[in-house]
């Protein structure tokens, strides 16, 4: 099909283009308590193809660009015709000059993942077991799950000569556990999966259960005010994203962002744990067939790298970042016990928590959390957190825990003084 | 005029009949879904332009749902010819087959009943005035750069004005041995951003409109440009939220995302199925005010959530889901209502041809009541008037609401003060929500700018709304 597209952009004299291939396949299996209700497998192939034109306007020079997807076995008219039509779309796009990344063929990169080399099914059934392997009790049990082993190749051609192709597999889904007594509730999680840590999400399943029995003993809200609070897992990933988004070369260039190489942004004083951001290179390229590689986002709290998509990059005069899609942060030197020290709201679990970037604003319903008063330990479901980030950074204690998911590997916990909680009494 | 059909689908519609018949040489029941849907979306703001087409709810391709005679299993590809077919089946067959290389030890599988496949054929279109198709890009980004300087023209603190326009032309052929069903659907959305800053403090507002229709939404657009700026300078002024329990009135907006994500997903059959829904056992029981008349349906009003057929091939209905207060009954997909033993409502649908059908909503409103804003305004002593609602979440076992809204205005002794906070966190229990509601304003007013997901993924387009209600609400 590929050839195809080119000998079509070809014959419509399109000579500034992008072609994105992901040809993928997947098992999937939905499960209602300890059945499969449902089997699905997927074998698909989708190209987005690219298309810019450079033109001048009342004397000012412009790069404009439009997209259209391209299907499989698509009659030659049709391709044309769809090709043709975003060509001239492109023509009123009037957004600065800019080119493509330029390079060459290079050789098919294959997954790394401990995932390669076997099927979606086989994976599907390792990551199944894992789940299932958690006993159930009578009170305490695995509601129902979803898993979708996913299994891609991504290949991306220009026009400036990228020809890059490499291998990805996730295995990711979700399950729900439910416990009956004292009150009957639920908690929700998910899970994504670049390599086989089956041990670890055996573990999580077993915490899950855990957690949500101590949900169905938590009836309360806690006490409306300010809190030192505990946030772990995949919070601490929503809680740092800000600074990933803050520093994305479009947000800078929009000036939506102010962030620049250097930026002490995590603010000029640092009481608590000083940043460190490497954005990781989860795939050899990304998906306009720029080479990823680790970089260091933030550093003791200093703005290392601007990043983005190459347009971007090149409106800002820096180098063509790639976009990433993952970050690793060091662990911090105080063990979770440690902080528990001291009174804490360590939130497990949020209806869903959100992080502004705009705004800094990060919040959420409170579904479960342990309430440390000082002398005892308490389940506390309901209220909310409303927190600010740019005015609390400064303060953040890092875990030396750590935890690891396909997007985020590191600090198990943070912990952030004076954050507002809206409770039982209001604040 | 009304929607065409697909070209693409009337041209290959003997290909999928002979897929059909092909698996039911093999299998008691099967069914083929057909989908192709193109959508272009335009974009402006103060620096960049953008014309896209597809996205994510553009998709062409196919998924083969079989039934083995006890348990179902689903194909989804994209590539269908003459010369594929034997291999295509193939596929499928193996499929249906893979129960014993990914049952873990201890796990069955479910088994079902026969599928009840009553006979119905039907073809349908949505109508449109001015066709997406027809209208120029150069006259789209025309009107789009015309409102968003209209924006930016309302202040010169304003960081940028963002205005976008996408529509989507979707078509689908249902077969299976009873059925035979077409149906071709046009909606357009649109929106207006506003970015206001001082110093490092950002704010932005948003507003969205959307019809099912084309492009003739954009002469509604206009007007939203100002209002959506002087939103965003007011919230620079805004304050934190005084946590606490408030009287409050909700805006169509705010109303449509409690009704959504408050009370909807918690009506999801699916979920009755699984035991996840509280609402299961409360049929038949007040859970609302008796001011409250709860619908959803993809024929129970014209918005981004309507279709003719779902994705399992069950037409359309108009469900009332709460009557005056009283639970009445939920929403439903095929393979649920099988289970359940309940007639399935036309709300089995899936995010593409890719992925699952589950039961999922569609047009979800509140009727009206007979209350004047102003009154319900008047009416209150210290509270707050909720608009821009932003973003939510279920919680259909434990009825617990979370849901962020961008700005509450202050009412003091039946005024608005000028004040505003923001952001808002709304929570509590639902049904004490719901029984609060004191006062509705008598016109329901839709709107389908966003997305729903199941939980974090399967999004899909609804739409929701409602009239202005006067409800008590913790707000921190």
């Amino acid at each position: 099909m590929i050839e195809r597209i080119i000998q079509a952009l070809n014959d419509l004299q399109i000579c500034k283009y992008s072609i994105q291939e992901i040809r993928s396949r997947s098992a999937e299996a939905f499960y209602v308590r300890r059945r499969q209700d449902l089997k699905r497998r997927t074998t698909l192939t989708d190209y987005t193809v690219s298309v810019y034109r450079d033109f001048e306007k009342d004397g000012r020079r412009f790069t404009g660009d439009s997209s259209v997807p391209v299907y499989p076995g698509m009659e030659e008219s049709e391709l044309k015709e769809s090709l043709r039509t975003a060509y001239h779309a492109a023509s009123f796009v009037t957004n600065p000059c800019y080119p493509l990344v330029s390079g060459s063929k290079e050789a098919p990169v294959p997954s790394q993942s401990g995932f390669a080399g076997k099927s979606p099914e086989e994976n599907l059934k390792a990551v199944a077991e894992a789940i299932f392997a958690a006993e159930d009790t009578e009170d305490v049990f695995i509601n129902s799950a979803e898993i979708f082993a996913e299994q891609w190749t991504s290949r991306v051609i220009n026009s400036s000569g990228v020809d890059v192709s490499w291998e990805n597999w996730n295995l990711n889904g979700e399950y729900v556990i439910q416990c009956l007594s004292p009150a009957d509730v639920e908690t929700h999680h998910t899970f994504s999966l670049r390599e086989p840590d089956l041990a670890i999400l055996q573990k999580e399943v077993a915490d899950a259960m855990t957690r949500t029995k101590d949900r169905a003993r938590a009836d309360k809200p806690p006490k409306g005010g300010r809190y030192t609070v505990i946030l772990s897992e995949e919070h601490v990933d929503t809680l740092l994203s800000y600074y990933v988004s803050r520093s994305d070369a479009s947000r800078v260039y929009q000036h939506y962002s102010d962030y620049a190489p250097g930026q002490a942004v995590q603010g000029e004083e640092i009481r608590g744990d000083a940043l460190t951001v490497i954005l990781k290179a989860a795939a050899p390229y990304d998906l306009q067939g720029v080479p990823l590689h680790d970089r260091t986002l933030l550093e003791n709290g200093v703005l290392q790298t601007i990043h983005g998509a190459p347009r971007f990059c090149y409106y800002l005069g820096i180098e063509p970042t790639g976009i990433y899609r993952s970050i690793q942060v060091p662990t911090g030197s105080t063990p979770l016990a440690e902080m528990k020290k001291q009174p804490y709201l360590h939130i497990v679990s949020f209806s869903d928590f959100q992080m502004d970037s705009f705004s800094g604003h990060f919040g959420g319903e409170i579904r479960l959390a342990y309430l440390f008063d000082g002398e005892t330990v308490k389940t506390v479901t309901g209220g909310s957190v409303n927190g600010i980030l740019p005015e609390v950074q400064g303060q953040m204690i890092f875990s030396k825990e750590r935890c690891r998911s396909a997007r985020y590997d590191g600090p198990l916990a943070v912990s952030i003084r004076n954050v507002t909680v809206a409770g039982i009494d209001g604040e | 005029m009304k929607v065409k059909d697909s070209p693409y689908i009337s041209r290959n519609r003997a290909l999928f009949q002979k897929l059909l018949r092909t698996l039911l040489e093999e299998y008691p029941y099967a069914s083929v879904l057909a989908a192709d849907s193109r959508e272009k979306t335009y974009s402006v703001n103060r620096r960049l332009t953008s014309i896209r087409g597809g996205g994510m709810m553009s998709a062409r391709g196919f998924v083969a749902r079989v039934f083995d005679g006890s348990r179902w299993s689903e194909h989804s590809f994209n590539e269908i010819s003459e010369e594929l077919l034997p291999a295509i089946a193939a596929q499928i067959r193996e499929t249906a087959a893979m129960s014993e290389r990914i049952l873990p030890d201890g796990i069955r599988e479910n088994v079902y009943a026969a599928p009840d496949d009553a006979q119905n054929t039907f073809r349908g279109s949505t109508e449109y005035e001015i066709d997406p198709e027809q209208t120029g890009d150069d006259a789209v980004l025309a009107r789009l750069r015309e409102i968003r300087d209209r924006g930016l023209a309302y202040s010169d603190r304003l960081l940028d004005c963002s205005v976008q326009v996408n529509w989507n032309r979707t078509s689908k052929l249902f077969l299976s041995p009873g059925k035979d069903l077409e149906q071709n659907i046009l909606w357009t959305t649109a929106s207006v951003s506003a970015v206001a800053a001082r110093g490092q403090e950002i704010k932005n507002s948003r507003r969205s409109l959307s019809l099912l229709g084309g492009m003739e939404l954009l002469d509604q657009l206009g007007k939203q440009a100002e209002e959506t700026a002087a939103t965003a300078m007011e919230l620079l002024d805004s304050a934190p939220m005084p946590a606490g329990e408030y009287e409050c009135v909700c805006t169509p907006e705010v109303t449509g995302m409690i009704v959504h994500e408050a009370f909807g997903h918690g009506v999801e059959m699916d979920m009755f199925v699984k035991k996840r829904a509280r609402a299961e056992q409360y049929v038949g029981r007040y859970v609302a005010s008796p001011l409250v008349t709860m619908h959803d349906g993809a024929v129970s009003a014209s918005q981004t959530g309507s279709y003719f057929f779902d994705d399992e091939g069950t037409m359309a209905k108009d469900t009332i889901v709460i009557d005056k207060g009283i639970l009445k009954t939920g929403i439903s997909d095929y393979q649920s209502a099988m289970i359940l033993g309940t007639e399935p409502t036309g709300n089995g649908r899936r995010e593409s041809y890719r992925r699952k059908a589950y039961t999922r909503m569609t047009n979800t409103w509140f009727e009206g009541g007979s209350d004047r804003v102003e009154d319900m305004i008047a009416s209150i002593s210290y509270g707050f008037l909720l608009e821009e609602p932003s973003s939510g979440m279920e919680d259909p076992k434990n009825w617990g609401i979370q849901c962020m809204v961008n700005i509450a205005r202050e009412i003091r002794d039946g005024r608005l003060t000028g004040r505003i906070f923001s952001p808002i966190v709304l929570t509590g229990y639902v049904p004490d929500l719901l029984k609060s509601i004191t006062m509705m304003s008598p016109a329901p007013e839709l709107s389908g700018g966003g997305f729903c997901g199941k939980g974090y993924k399967e999004w899909v387009k609804v739409s929701d709304g409602g009239p202005y209600v006067k409800a008590r609400i913790r707000l921190g």
